[in-house]
């Protein structure tokens, strides 16, 4: 009887699923999307910044040459589309990747869209233009690129010193818009202008961000609001209680903690919520330029210590990923399968066993349960980074380590690392595209900017070259897998679990797709529309 | 004068008896709220004194099975999201609130009254040059000194207390320069001067002293503003940091996330500031009423 | 009392003074500038880079040079610009201004006008039930975190009405426009209240305790009459002093309301500023949060002449 009722509730689900379906077809015109934005940005550029609060409210603003298909949720080289260019295509060498580019696009100050204003960009993101970014995070995206070439308005190429299909996924990022040549550095940060399906309206640091409708947008019909408003709310309880309030059509996108999520869901039940990975991997950055953890031993040991299962049983209520440097399956693409990942220590599924094990390690480095050794663990004062080193430091106790809290303001966090004052630091890495020469170069490679570690290892490296210019998908994938192992086992900055967070949108807001494998590349918003 | 009624006040208030503890039953009745006050303080202190005897887990100790349980017979107070006792977490953190409350009050009466004293009992320049720092002190408002202080000397406990107390000096300061400056005038340090008194031991041994009671009239009153700053800072996120558990800390990040699903996390906190303020004022308030019957309401 | 006022002017400019060097010599003390921080946020430290930014914003220089570029540049009224925002310090810091003093005017106004009556009932009073419950009630106002009262409000307001009352610069009605400044006017001017009443009643004691009340009320005078005309006249006097204490103290309070009921004052400008490192932003806020507290002040000795005729400033 029981599962004849069920049956029927789904049936008559199911009827009531068709027709709003059938509505989503037809968006409707206008409004203003409301958001709460977590924090104020500290300038508008997103080529200057490094974090999502720029990408969220500023990506609207621009196009890419190529973008991931914002409703397609997770990132990959299929789900790459035109977007600026109309086509593109790779030579016979792999070693130039050429576009064709859209004819007739204006910027938002009327001026024409060029392959001049496509070469001013990436010269300046390589450093080689007489006008310069503040800051310039990402150059080491284009480290392979030679240089980028234009022949006539519409058609333009990047020649590279060597083969790299991964720059395609570099391109399609949100952190890759296009900016105009005409606009100077320092006014893209204060006034944006893109060619996107919104205007810069205006922003008022620690206030609001304001966008409205592009009308000469070149994709006809596009977008469907009249213009998004993100009001800056840092207090998460009244962000939270404001949303409740229906003050806000959506949440900061992957914003929302699963404990939040929670007490969202029962003040407002009729809320729409997903909770994704957001490819942000938090991990230990260990000093082993300076004893104690220059010794293999004891870093192994470390390794052996940590309970994946129980952090994420804490801070996400089971909901987080485990895995190595890569975002595992389902939302990652390139993460190592489950058996590959419990053969190396630490991973596998017997905590008591391993600890064992770390035991004995640290016995053998002379330490036991008289002789403890004392290990301070840095982390920024932010609830994100702290909460794990609390718990990680309780874990360090099983294996004769205490650990001490050492909490760091964030002005003061990257000189402190650049110094190595540190032993143990605890850290949150973001990915950008899920794609390994993002992650490998940036945070492994010898001499790289974020390589927070100094980890340097010469075979890995040659490694890294080597998947970077496969070109089979199914072999790149065994390489990576291979390194990741390799950078596991070399205990080079131990990865402790993937997070992932919520959204939540009234159930009037259509056409939201939260990205499974990145934060930083779902936020055009062009496709979204207001039911009311 | 202030100091002088003290003596006054206590007969009237039942000093008579010769029993200690009648002269006490005598003063509870009298002040029925200022000995509510005391208990509630006598119960903060109690709590911090003896934390490592009444918690019944290690407040630091994390315990994933047994997260956000609900307060029953092996969790009083229930646990957080860590799987640490709250009620171990409270007591513990009367530890912390009283560091930060005794030691920024003592930080800062210290400074004040070294400052108040020598400005009022050495006048001129001196007084001129103290009077122009208590103003400066005094025109930049309690907390952005503390936020500011803390963002530079980093937001550990001693810093914390040191931020706070820095405020508190002007205030002293006044008060104490104010007594200095009447006292002076009074016939027995006239007379101390008179029999060959230096002028530094008749600061130390006459004035000071005398100023006692007004001293600790402001002291207990700034207790519990202390504590209370202290969470204002936490919840700027410029408090006393993990993993020490501190009130304010503890209240003002789990009203964001657990108010509906664990709200123990928030109660318990919350009750915890409040009584310990709570009765700091009340007691606070008696003891003006005991020691300093010129403000008495 | 001219030359009295003349003297408390140039007493005023030495602490003005002196707030300035040690806002600047404290800021600069602080490790970390805006520099690490934007570095921070990139994720990333190339010291070229860092030498480039910190030239571009003069932070370079010795810091003598830097405080007299600034005094130099406050003199003829040019703030600098803001690190951040890039935009000059005068148009961030100009806009925000009338949001926290609505705000701090509504507070005061609401402190004074619960507090000063509930003084005078509780001492008339004294010793009542009454007198004993707004004892209490009182001090547990003091007793409360604010941002704790602040968090309460808005969660009954959602939990009882559906709605919170979030700032917006342009309210649709003018019941909006109501909700969004007295509800955190309320919620910070709590505090205050509770001192300001604290303050009436024992002041209020005092006086009637005089002989000159005695002397009324053995004339005849009616109860209310003594209270009311005799005794408030003259217990008005500290209440003016701590009102005007209150003023600097209600800038720590509007910082946290301010947080907590996300309204862009300058009070929690300041704190983001702080955070930031906005040198600009911080020590021209910071100026201008003294010169407002030097000036309460100086009012409020002003006001006591003019309240107490017995007061003449003649030194």
């Amino acid at each position: 009887m029981r599962g004849v009722q069920a049956l029927a509730v789904a049936a008559a689900l199911s009827l009531l699923a068709v027709p709003s379906i059938a509505r989503a077809a037809e968006p409707k015109q206008g409004g203003i999307l409301r958001v709460y934005h977590r924090d104020s940005p500290g300038s508008a550029s997103i080529h200057e910044g490094a974090t999502y609060s720029v990408n969220i409210p500023f990506m609207p603003v621009f196009n890419n040459l190529v973008i991931y298909k914002q409703d397609v949720a997770q990132n990959s080289m299929d789900s790459i589309v035109p977007d600026l260019a109309e086509s593109w295509a790779w030579s016979g060498d792999h070693k130039t990747l050429a576009f064709k580019l859209r004819q007739g696009v204006t910027w938002h100050d009327g001026k024409p869209f060029t392959s001049a204003d496509v070469k001013c960009t990436f010269d300046m993101l390589m450093g080689k233009s007489p006008q310069k970014f503040r800051q310039n995070p990402r150059k080491a995206w284009y480290e392979f690129v030679n240089d980028v070439t234009t022949s006539g308005d519409f058609e333009v190429a990047f020649n590279l010193k060597r083969p790299q299909p991964a720059l395609l996924a570099l391109l399609a990022s949100g952190y890759t818009p296009v900016y105009p040549c005409h606009v100077s550095p320092a006014d893209m940060r204060t006034h944006p202008i893109g060619t996107g399906p919104f205007k810069f309206v205006e922003f008022k640091a620690n206030e609001s961000i304001k966008l409205a409708r592009n009308p000469d947008y070149w994709k006809k019909g596009l977008p469907h609001l009249d213009g998004i408003e993100f009001t800056i709310i840092p207090n998460r309880s009244t962000a939270i209680l404001a949303f409740v309030a229906g003050k806000f059509d959506m949440t900061f996108p992957t914003g929302i903690s699963i404990p939040l999520l929670k007490d969202i869901k029962t003040q407002a039940p009729n809320a729409v919520c997903v909770v994704e990975p957001t490819n942000v991997s938090t991990n230990i950055i260990v000093n082993s330029s300076a004893p104690p953890f220059d010794s293999l031993d004891i870093r192994r040991a470390m390794a052996l210590a940590l309970d994946r299962k129980a952090f994420v049983s804490i801070l996400f209520e089971g909901e987080g990923d485990i895995g190595g440097t890569m975002l595992p399956a389902p939302g990652g693409l390139w993460g190592m399968p489950k058996e590959m990942l419990e053969t190396i220590p630490g991973y596998g599924p017997d905590v008591n066993a391993n600890r064992e094990e770390a035991r004995k390690l640290m016995q053998k480095a002379g330490y036991g349960p008289d002789k403890h050794l004392a290990v301070k663990v840095s982390t920024r004062n932010i609830a994100d980074y702290r909460d794990p080193a609390v718990i990680l430091i309780d874990q360090l106790k099983s294996i004769y380590i205490d650990g001490e809290l050492d909490v760091v303001e964030t002005a003061n966090w990257f000189p402190k690392v650049a110094r190595k004052d540190y032993a143990l630091g605890l850290n949150l890495t973001g990915n950008a595209v899920d794609d390994p020469d993002q992650s490998f170069y940036e945070n492994y490679s010898c001499g790289s900017e974020r390589n927070y570690t100094n980890y340097c290892n010469k075979e890995i490296e040659k490694l890294f070259d080597e998947e970077s210019q496969e070109t089979d998908v199914a072999k790149r994938k065994k390489l990576v897998w291979e390194i990741d192992k390799k950078l596991q086992e070399d205990v080079a900055r131990p990865i402790i679990f993937h997070g992932r967070q919520g959204t939540c949108w009234q159930p009037y807001v259509k056409g939201v797709t939260v990205m499974v494998n990145s934060s930083y590349n779902g936020y055009r918003y062009e496709d979204v529309w207001l039911d009311k | 004068m202030a100091a002088i009624n003290y003596d006054n006040e206590l007969r009237r208030a039942g000093a008579n008896s010769t029993q200690g503890w009648r002269r006490l039953a005598f003063l509870a009745q009298r002040h029925m709220l200022g000995t509510i006050g005391l208990f509630f303080m006598v119960l903060f202190v109690w709590a911090a004194a003896f934390a490592d005897l009444i918690s019944r887990y290690d407040p630091l100790s994390v315990d994933s099975a047994h997260a956000l349980a609900h307060p029953d017979m092996r969790h009083w107070m229930g646990t957080d999201s860590f799987g640490r006792d709250v009620w171990s977490r409270i007591i513990h953190g009367a530890r912390i609130s009283l560091a930060v409350g005794i030691g920024s009050t003592a930080l800062g009466s210290l400074f004040g009254v070294s400052i108040g004293l020598a400005s009022g009992y050495l006048s001129g320049w001196v007084d001129l040059v103290f009077q122009r720092v208590t103003d400066i002190l005094q025109a930049l408002p309690l907390l952005v000194l503390a936020l500011i202080m803390t963002a530079a000397l980093g937001p550990t406990l001693p810093n914390v207390i040191i931020a706070i107390a820095i405020p508190l000096i002007p205030t002293v300061a006044r008060v104490i320069r104010a007594n200095t400056l009447a006292l002076r005038e009074l016939p027995f340090v006239e007379a101390a001067k008179s029999i060959g008194m230096s002028e530094t031991r008749i600061a130390l041994r006459h004035v000071l002293p005398n100023t006692l009671a007004p001293l600790i009239v402001l002291a207990t009153a700034q207790l519990g503003s202390t504590i209370l700053t202290e969470a204002s800072l936490s919840f700027l996120g410029l408090g006393i940091p993990e993993p020490y558990p501190s009130w304010g800390r503890m209240l003002s990040e789990s009203a964001a996330e657990y108010v509906r699903t664990a709200p123990w996390l928030v109660i318990f906190p919350g009750i915890a500031i409040s009584l310990a303020v709570f009765g700091t004022n009340l007691f606070g308030d008696a003891l003006r009423d005991i020691l300093d019957p010129r403000q008495r309401g | 009392m001219f030359a009295y006022i003349v003297r408390r002017l140039v007493l005023m400019l030495v602490t003005l003074f002196g707030i300035s060097v040690i806002i600047f010599v404290l800021l600069r003390i602080v490790p970390g500038n805006i520099v690490d921080i934007l570095f921070a946020a990139a994720g990333y430290v190339d010291p070229a880079d860092k030498a480039n930014l910190e030239r571009e914003l003069g932070l370079d220089q010795p810091i003598v040079v830097q405080y007299l570029h600034w005094i130099g540049g406050l003199l003829h009224g040019d703030l600098g610009y803001s690190f951040v925002s890039e935009k000059p310090a005068l148009d961030e810091i100009l806009p925000r201004i009338p949001i926290t003093a609505r705000l701090a005017g509504l507070a005061l106004m609401f402190s004074a006008s619960i507090g000063i009556p509930l003084g005078v009932i509780s001492a008339v009073r004294q010793g009542t039930r009454l007198d004993y419950f707004l004892r209490v009630v009182s001090l547990s106002g003091l007793s409360l975190p604010s941002f704790w009262l602040g968090l309460l409000i808005l969660m009954a307001s959602v939990a009882m009405f559906g709605t919170m009352p979030l700032f917006n610069p342009n309210p649709k009605t003018w019941t909006e426009a109501i909700a969004i400044y007295c509800v955190p006017a309320m919620a910070v001017g709590f505090r205050s209240a509770a001192l300001t009443m604290r303050i009436t009643r024992s002041s209020m004691l005092e006086i009637l305790r005089q002989d000159y009340i005695r002397t009324a009320r053995a004339k005849g005078a009616s109860e209310a009459t003594v209270n009311y005309r005799h005794a408030l006249k003259n217990a008005i006097l500290p209440v003016i002093t701590v009102i005007g204490i209150e003023a600097a103290f209600l800038i720590g309070g509007l910082i946290v309301t301010e947080t907590v009921f996300n309204i862009p004052g300058v009070a929690r400008f300041l704190v983001e500023a702080i955070r930031w490192r906005d040198y600009p932003i911080v020590q021209n806020l910071v100026m201008l949060i003294a010169v407002v507290v030097v000036l309460a002040n100086f009012t409020v000795d002003m006001l006591y002449a003019l309240v107490d005729p017995r007061i003449r400033y003649t030194d």
